[in-house]
């Protein structure tokens, strides 16, 4: 038992450093790249200003000390979870996040359940049906899906379904007239989700397919299903239970990986449909250099992406038994020793 | 092998969708038509809400923070209005203004005027805003107060509505251009701001319409101060969604989710527009100049000649019907912008290869080695770079039109294009060679700013000696008369044109596609496109501004 909390404690520091490293490029990163905040808010006027204005500016956007002490600052924040306020929009970057964050979980969060669920499922059923008709149209399909763009798919739907057919917005995440009611305003955000979920959905399903399907086949080639087919296993079960949960594991890795960044948000779909989502935030804000925001935004993904990997690091055991075994065998035998 | 074929349903499929694709531009139009036929004969009514599409967030409106004066300028009003772009701008918070002297100003201010949240507007607070301006924080109105022209003392009378203005020197055009150009803070609130790039609530102004609520990237609501002093607004509330995307601003307006858009329509767009009875194609000057800016600072653009020869080296005819397919003027009159009031008519920027040849020739600049480029007398390579901002598809191709142009009298270019910030800071830092960009109205259409732009290093420095320019410039600041300022203006922008530091290339056009059904009253003011508060005031008022009818593309 002992061993196993030492084993987690050995993750967690291996974790920390990890972040902390992160930390440390999440703050350099943004300054490393060409021009500071001073020119998001002067343009062209920024010659005007004399020396002593532009020291004046700068010091009133926070900007004004040394590197190193702006590193600490920013690392006494993280500590007191004061992130700053953010050059652009004055307000604290946690309160702008806190308003945006909701709106790409709700796009990309379904998102990517769907993507993975219709992926899945399509993968398999090719898998079973390899080099048949359905099977070669599936792939091929589900290729031109992989190899269009994102936001071309955004494009089109917005030219057709929105724009000819008037079936749906064309922008924003809800409709600046409300009727007043809760009815009124869930209808509204989901009618105005509809277009960049699907839009997301088309964009990704088409590597789960994929993926799936490679794993399928590899599981489908096994002696084990050969073995189970002649003991007279029915069709479905042998698909869903003998082949599709070994080749799980591959795609399970590639879904956690994958929640990782589905806080950054999706910067072109949101874009496009000009949703108020993280994605389209971070961009505005490398635009306009605005320091806070982006190490907000950044420490953000960090902390999903680390979180999303040890997840996966600890829910592995349970959906693959030789990686459950494995640990038991070695610490009974470190035990023994 | 049949079965095979036909079993590939999900081609058919595909096929489809780019069929669809291809054809849902067309068939768009139709639909425009019938949506919007409704809500005519609202000429004299006020209309209750108009949706207008814009580009881009500019914050809560704060002037240190975000620069949209169009925008701005529907909350806060300025002494005198509409801009320093017209001939003669009116008395607008002012009631009158009078110059006792070659330096000395006074103003009287309306009585009677209430700021959005129910203070009055008093003399105080003009006081408080130029000082503010002059002594505080840089923003781009400050240096009308503080440099060209400078104003050393601001009084407001004893009878607490006359504020007496002393200049450093003399300022015959403080109400022509800058009391056309400050907007006036209120000081009850603006006292307080002691950080004022921090400033986040919402502008507070005396304007035609009040600003309701703003959302960063998504909206601004504004509903319309109906107690307005120049007339109840012909629009009761205006709301503004925010729509970066240029597709998807152009969608919104196909669909009908907005009436206008405040975003250009590219040449190649306008069709898809003019074909239906709704919309509009407002034609306007924007004011603006896009300039083949060169560091002077370096060689071989620190001599004058060498400047001169590559403006007589650009056919900017060809660039105009090139990149722009004809929508734009090419710049054949230089800098500034011929439609202001304040530019000399007479300027010409000739296109003469041979002439500029010969000059290169004669300077020493001569090819060598034979590799087609010109080398520096001293026999050094002569390799310069042009940089420009990647999200301006436009002005890289523009670049790249130059870059050949000035193959042809032996000149070597490459063209850099970077992301907008990083294209800035280059910039900024005087970290290039030659530079495509956009300069706006306040650049190249006021008069004043074109001595700060010699002065501040756009398009000289103080700092380096030019000893034309700057007898003229003290010639300038000695003139006590516009009259006498305006000639020596002229004379200052004909030696600029003959060895100019940002060559006029062209002077863009701009298309506004609105929704006529909706709200048909707007008005263009020169500079500043037709979305602006002339273009919901009263008819008479807008005529007493001078904004005019807009132009349209049949």
């Amino acid at each position: 038992m002992n061993r196993t909390l030492s084993s987690i404690g050995k993750k967690l520091i291996q974790y920390g450093l990890v972040f902390l490293v992160a930390l440390t490029i999440n703050f350099a990163l943004p300054r490393l790249a060409p021009g500071d905040p001073l020119l998001y808010f002067f343009g062209d006027t920024i010659n005007e200003l004399t020396e002593v204005q532009k020291q004046q500016a700068l010091e009133s956007i926070g900007l004004d000390g040394s590197l190193w002490e702006q590193y600490i600052v920013y690392l006494q924040g993280i500590v007191t979870f004061d992130f700053g306020v953010s050059i652009k929009y004055a307000e604290p970057v946690m309160t702008i996040i806190g308003d945006r964050l909701p709106w790409t979980l709700l796009l990309v969060g379904p998102a990517m359940l769907l993507s993975a669920v219709i992926g899945v499922i399509l993968g398999a059923y090719s898998a079973w049906n390899r080099g048949k008709g359905r099977d070669v149209s599936l792939l091929i399909g589900m290729l031109t899906l992989q190899a269009v763009p994102g936001f071309w798919v955004g494009l089109l739907f917005l030219a057709v379904l929105a724009v000819q057919l008037g079936w749906f917005p064309t922008y924003g995440a809800f409709s600046m007239m409300q009727d007043g009611t809760t009815w009124g305003y869930i209808k509204d955000v989901a009618v105005h989700a509809i277009l960049p979920l699907a839009t997301i959905t088309l964009a990704t399903v088409g590597s789960n397919y994929l993926l799936t399907r490679s794993s399928m086949l590899e599981s489908l080639g096994q002696d084990y299903i050969t073995m189970a087919e002649a003991k007279g296993v029915h069709k479905k079960e042998l698909i869903f239970n003998h082949a599709l949960r070994n080749a799980l594991l591959p795609i399970f890795t590639h879904f956690t990986m994958t929640l990782g960044t589905l806080v950054g948000g999706a910067v072109v779909v949101e874009s496009v449909f000009s949703y108020p989502g993280i994605g389209r935030l971070l961009y505005e804000s490398v635009i306009a250099r605005d320091f806070p925001m982006m190490q907000g935004i950044f420490l953000i993904i960090t902390l999903g992406v680390i979180g999303a990997n040890l997840f996966a690091d600890l829910t592995y055991p349970l959906i693959d038994p030789r990686a459950r075994t494995l640990k038991k065998t070695k610490g009974a035998d470190m035990n023994h020793a | 092998m049949y079965k095979g074929i036909k079993k590939l349903w999900g081609l058919p499929l595909i096929l489809l969708v780019f069929l669809v694709a291809g054809c849902s531009s067309n068939e768009a139009k139709g639909q425009a038509d019938e949506t919007n036929l409704e809500g005519e004969g609202a000429v004299t009514e006020q209309v209750a809400e108009l949706k207008v599409g814009i580009p881009s967030d500019v914050g809560p409106l704060n002037i240190y923070t975000g620069n949209v004066d169009w925008l701005t300028d529907l909350v806060y009003d300025k002494l005198f209005s509409p801009s320093p772009y017209v001939d003669e701008p009116i008395p607008w918070l002012a009631e009158s203004a009078e110059q006792l002297d070659d330096t000395t100003w006074i103003v009287k201010v309306r009585d009677g005027i209430k700021w959005h949240d129910g203070e009055d507007f008093t003399a105080e607070d003009v006081k408080f805003t130029y000082e503010y301006f002059r002594d505080g924080s840089a923003n781009r109105h400050t240096h009308h107060v503080s440099e060209v022209p400078k104003i050393d003392e601001i009084e407001v009378e004893e009878d607490g509505k006359t504020v007496r203005f002393e200049c450093a020197y003399a300022c015959p055009s403080l109400a022509s251009i800058t009391f056309a150009d400050l907007p006036i803070l209120p000081e009850h609130i603006w006292k307080d701001v002691e950080n004022p790039r921090q400033y986040n609530k919402l502008a507070v102004g005396t304007g035609p319409f009040v600003l309701k609520e703003y959302e960063a990237d998504q909206y601004y609501k504004f509903k319309a101060n109906n107690e307005y002093f120049m007339g109840e607004p012909t629009v009761a509330s205006i709301n503004m969604p925010i729509i970066k995307d240029a597709t998807a601003m152009f969608n919104a307006l196909r669909a009908g989710e907005i009436d206008a858009s405040t975003r250009t329509v590219p040449a190649e767009l306008q069709d898809s527009f003019k074909n239906t009875d709704a919309m509009k194609l407002a034609k306007v000057s924007p004011l603006s100049i896009v300039q083949f800016g060169l560091n002077y600072e370096r060689k071989p653009f620190n001599t004058e000649e060498v400047r001169r020869a590559v403006s007589l080296a650009i056919d900017r005819q060809s660039i105009v019907d090139t990149v722009l397919l004809g929508q734009g003027r090419a710049g054949l009159t230089g800098y500034p912008h011929p439609d202001s009031p304040w530019t000399n008519p007479d300027l010409s920027t000739p296109y003469d290869t041979a002439k500029a040849t010969e000059i290169l020739d004669s300077l020493g600049y001569k090819d060598t080695n034979n590799d087609g480029f010109r080398e520096t007398p001293e026999g050094e390579t002569l390799r310069m770079n042009t940089i420009v901002s990647a999200s301006e598809p436009v002005y890289v191709r523009v670049a790249e039109m130059l870059k050949e142009q000035l193959k042809d009298i032996g000149l070597q270019f490459e063209v850099e294009a970077m992301d907008a910030t990083t294209y800035a800071a280059a910039n900024s830092e005087d970290n290039f060679d030659t530079y495509v960009s956009l300069i706006g109205p306040h650049g190249v259409a006021d008069p004043d700013q074109f001595i700060m732009s010699h002065r501040a290093s756009y398009l000289w420095t103080k700092d380096i000696a030019y000893p034309a320019m700057d007898t003229l410039i003290e010639d300038w600041m000695a003139a006590s008369t516009i009259e006498d300022r305006k000639a020596i203006s002229f004379d200052m922008q004909e030696l600029y044109n003959n060895q100019p530091t940002a060559i006029a290339l062209y002077y863009p056009e701009e298309v506004f596609a609105y929704n006529a059904t909706v709200y048909d009253q707007y008005v263009e003011s020169l500079g500043y496109g037709i979305v602006h508060k002339y273009s919901f005031l009263p008819e008479e008022t807008r005529q007493a501004v001078s904004a005019t009818a807009p132009k349209f593309v049949e």
